[in-house]
């Protein structure tokens, strides 16, 4: 899976948001993403891809943003 | 200070017939269980015991898939049923134009969200997962349901849970009814939800050796309060609620009312977790009686505790008994536990609406499970409903919930011309 289609599966399941709508330019607020939501995504991630985030990182706002975040934890894990 | 008098005016539950409050005490009247075998595939010994769950209650279609995701089922319960007592009542659910910020919640559940941990634990030791979701604190907290209830309904005054065993909501209730009736509040949203079969939970009450035995064939009759061959409780899930408004504020807006809460009393009997003593009992009786202004002679139903365990029952006999002397053996008793089980923080809120809606429909549900010749002497001298009364005028009526801990708590209701 990739980080958008975990991003998309997240948001229908809890959101009941159609996936199509979820795009990278998408503001992560605007989909109801708030703090808690934003741990329950972080967690999803650390569970799928075996990545843990850092502490004290800047949250991403846009679905693009956060995509690039987890693309370069997961890619230098593979490293 | 000027009491206030203090309106019932919403009624809602989950009920474990599927149906809704009608049906619930309609079933009840036919003396029809809602008790059933529940088989688990649990690790390591699966549980097999009778059980009164909510199979017709789907959270999804019930809160929305994003509400009902954010809470555990003892929560998933006390927000449906806060919903349906509030949509009873008439009352929109978001505030229409007027201030809500002296409205509040007091919700009962000795459990709490006690399955989220559950899950918890056995995601760590026994599928060997090394974190937890971040919902986890959040769906585990017992304060979950009435936050969530304060969330949905606008809600601004106190938001509390009481933890008292099988007392929860009845305390609950009587502490919501204390703050209509000062003026402090002129809405309490209250009543309670616990779901025991966690499985660590269940296991936990067989240790205790007070769960009524029964297989897919002997389940439905497994209560039998009051009989000389009851073999104790049986547990259940569930959810109840009652929005208590103040009288003349329902008078004016035109709010049915179903019934009139006039009084609680409550006490400690201050000598055993878990053997009762009729002294303490006595005492609430006596207060709830003195808080309502009615004497014994004024009382024309009692809901009992009734369990069916081989102490409480005749305890609970013998402190009727002495509070109402003579009238005792004309005094309707019955314990509606023998049907929809024993809800324990739910209890009482499920309790209350049934002598609410005894007094409403001037009908008393029975005890199942009970006849003159299976009655255990040691539970005589008191008048046991046997089967429905209809047609008896009912005056006021009594809802007793006695805990382990040895806290007992009765509320006192009047009949309200329909």
């Amino acid at each position: 899976m990739t980080s958008i289609e975990t991003i998309r599966n997240f948001l229908h399941a809890r959101q009941g948001i159609e996936t199509e709508k979820i795009v990278p330019e998408s503001a992560l607020a605007d989909l109801g993403v708030d703090s808690l939501m934003m741990l329950e995504l972080i967690f999803e991630f650390e569970d799928q891809f075996g990545i843990t985030l850092p502490e004290g990182m800047k949250s991403p706002k846009t679905v693009g943003e956060m995509v690039t975040l987890m693309d370069g934890l997961i890619a230098s894990r593979k490293s | 200070m000027s009491q206030r008098r203090v309106a019932i005016t919403g009624l809602g539950l989950v009920s474990p017939y599927s149906g809704d409050l009608a049906d619930f005490f309609t079933r009840l009247c036919a003396g029809e269980s809602a008790i059933r075998h529940l088989s688990t595939d649990d690790r390591p010994r699966p549980l097999s015991l009778p059980f009164v769950d909510c199979p017709g209650f789907d959270a999804g279609a019930a809160l929305g898939k994003p509400l009902a995701s954010m809470m555990d089922r003892f929560a998933q319960l006390g927000m449906a049923a806060a919903f349906a007592a509030w949509d009873d009542a008439g009352l929109p659910r978001v505030a229409d134009g007027e201030s809500r910020d002296d409205w509040g919640v007091s919700w009962g559940t000795a459990l709490g969200g006690t399955q989220a941990y559950e899950n918890g634990y056995r995601d760590l030791w026994l599928n060997g997962r090394d974190r937890l979701s971040p919902l986890t604190v959040l769906l585990g907290m017992n304060n979950a349901a009435n936050a969530h209830i304060s969330i949905q309904l606008a809600l601004g005054g106190v938001s509390m849970s009481h933890t008292v065993a099988c007392a929860s909501s009845a305390i609950a209730i009587g502490e919501a009814f204390r703050r209509v009736r000062s003026g402090e509040a002129p809405v309490m949203l209250t009543g309670g939800s616990d779901v025991p079969q966690a499985y660590g939970v269940a296991r936990a009450w067989e240790a205790l050796r007070v769960m009524a035995p029964g297989d897919a064939d002997t389940s439905a009759a497994a209560c039998r309060p009051f009989a000389a061959d009851r073999r104790g409780l049986v547990l259940g899930e569930g959810g109840a609620a009652l929005v208590l408004e103040d009288w003349e504020r329902a008078v004016a807006r035109g709010a049915r009312i179903h019934g009139e809460i006039v009084g609680y009393g409550t006490s400690c009997d201050h000598s055993h977790l878990v053997r009762p003593e009729a002294a303490g009992q006595i005492r609430a009786l006596g207060a709830a009686l003195g808080d309502a202004g009615l004497d014994a002679a004024d009382v024309d139903y009692v809901n009992a505790h009734g369990t069916a365990t081989a102490e409480g029952d005749p305890v609970e006999v013998a402190s009727l008994r002495a509070v109402f002397g003579a009238r005792a053996a004309g005094l309707a008793v019955s314990a509606t536990k023998s049907m929809h089980g024993h809800q324990l923080g739910a209890a009482g809120a499920i309790e209350a609406i049934a002598t609410v809606l005894a007094l409403r429909e001037q009908a008393v549900p029975p005890t199942a499970n009970l006849g003159p010749d299976t009655l255990d002497p040691a539970c005589a001298g008191v008048d046991h409903v046997f089967a429905a009364r209809r047609g008896v005028p009912l005056r006021a009526a009594l809802s007793n919930s006695f805990a382990f801990g040895g806290s007992n708590a009765v509320l006192a209701f009047r009949a309200v011309p329909q």
